[in-house]
């Protein structure tokens, strides 16, 4: 697995900027919705992630093609 | 021939003979000694001899195989192979120089650690920020040591979803050192490198320790383009090669605790963001209430205001009507006279024997007019 499936860096990263901009006392409700929805979605995903994911662990020197 | 009879060779026939002789009874020789007249030539040459007490011997090698900067005094362990050199005579052709005592490994390494320093090559400028947490790590340790184990156990425990690359080396002993380079170096070449660099092993002696004071190791983990991490399970000094990494860790074990965060830790903090969540979007709730509640007393107001405005105003005119009434004026002594229901404002519009209607406050009367008097 040469990255993440999904970019858990990305993701975080989204998430900080999302949470900014709900504490925005400027940001309106509709878009207060949208944020809130998509925070639910990016931290369930992220939650998945952190339980599921593994480490792959390879060796270098056995593959030809690093050699 | 006989065992007894001395044998009767040629000078380059003996120099071959013996050096036969040699190659079979010492292939190679470790020999421990204090260095003494040591020189280089041409940067590129070595020369010095190791001696004890009673006696002394030449050895030849090359600037590679430096441990770093000697000095007379210090108590090497040389790996090397006896020769006779056809012209210069005996000499030990060096393969290997290590340091020998726990006290000329230390002054051995002060030397080398000096001359770094003064090169910047442990200058905190240097130092990069490893990416936190990574998703690919190149890992150069030993398979079947407990370092390798701790650290993949501390790992795979806090984070996942990671490619581990492992580049398997020794990592005690002569060979270490150049296959740690070599794993360094091959780390840097992949077309897709990772994005960190570990280099860790479990506590041990000080000999066995030395490689990561080597001056080639140290270098090469100086410049790696990949940024690097080194863990070395020791307490007290602190490696040549940990000081030019751009982290060093206590331990296998801590270096894991370095690299990537705790996923228990963050998945609490997810709930934490997730009950925040909560709390932002309720705040935004409770303030747009509020803004509706004060839109509507400030309409409810404005309405009030209006209508007593428009109360007043009402009230202003009824008064001004009321002033007008013919009715009221009526009251006050004035009377509406009428011919045939029109009103008749002027004397001079009557004329005699005209039917007229006389209207007062209180009623009405008719009459027949006798006389029109105009002046």
């Amino acid at each position: 697995m040469a990255k993440n499936e999904i970019n858990y860096q990305e993701l975080s990263n989204e998430l900080d900027i999302l949470l900014a901009k709900l504490q925005d006392p400027a940001t309106n409700l509709d878009d207060a919705m949208s944020l809130y929805k998509r925070g639910r979605v990016i931290i369930k995903e992220l939650e998945t992630y952190l339980k599921q994911a593994e480490n792959t662990v390879r060796t270098l020197s056995a593959e030809k093609a690093e050699s | 021939m006989t065992m007894n009879d001395p044998l009767i060779v040629g000078v380059s026939e003996f120099v071959d003979l013996l050096n036969q002789t040699l190659e079979f009874a010492y292939p190679s020789v470790i020999i421990i000694g204090e260095l003494s007249d040591f020189k280089i030539s041409k940067q590129k040459w070595i020369y010095f001899d190791l001696k004890d007490n009673q006696a002394k011997v030449r050895f030849f090698g090359t600037v590679y195989h430096l441990p770093g900067p000697l000095k007379d005094g210090l108590m090497l362990k040389v790996r090397a192979i006896p020769h006779l050199h056809p012209q210069y005579g005996f000499s030990l052709n060096v393969q290997h120089i290590a340091l020998s005592g726990e006290g000329s490994i230390k002054q051995a390494s002060e030397l080398l650690k000096a001359q770094l320093l003064a090169e910047g090559l442990f200058a905190l400028e240097r130092k990069r920020t490893l990416p936190y947490p990574p998703d690919r790590i190149g890992l150069i340790t030993s398979a079947e040591s407990a370092a390798y184990s701790d650290f993949l156990k501390i790992v795979n425990q806090r984070w996942g979803g990671m490619e581990i690359i492992l580049n398997n080396v020794q990592v005690q002993g002569e060979p270490a050192i150049d296959q740690i380079i070599k794993a360094i170096t091959k780390f840097n070449q992949m077309a897709e490198p990772p994005d960190v660099l570990v280099i860790t092993r479990g506590g041990g002696s000080i000999d066995d320790l030395q490689i990561f004071n080597h001056e080639l190791v140290t270098r090469s983990i100086a410049g790696s383009r990949i940024p690097t991490l080194v863990a070395i399970g020791h307490e007290q000094d602190v490696s040549l090669a940990e000081l030019a990494a751009d982290q060093r860790a206590s331990t296998p074990s801590n270096a894991a605790e370095l690299l990537v965060p705790d996923k228990k830790n963050i998945i609490s903090q997810l709930k934490m963001t997730s009950q925040q969540m909560n709390t932002y979007l309720n705040h935004t709730l409770q303030m747009l209430k509020l803004n509706v509640t004060e839109y509507k007393k400030y309409l409810q107001t404005g309405i009030s205001q209006n209508i007593t405005q428009y109360r007043n105003y009402l009230q202003n005119r009824s008064e001004k009507m009321n002033l007008l009434d013919p009715q009221a004026i009526l009251s006050r002594g004035y009377a509406i006279v009428y011919r045939q229901k029109l009103i008749i404002r002027r004397a001079s519009e009557f004329g005699k024997q005209d039917l007229i209607n006389v209207q007062f406050s209180d009623g009405s009367i008719e009459a027949t007019v006798n006389k029109v008097i105009t002046p």
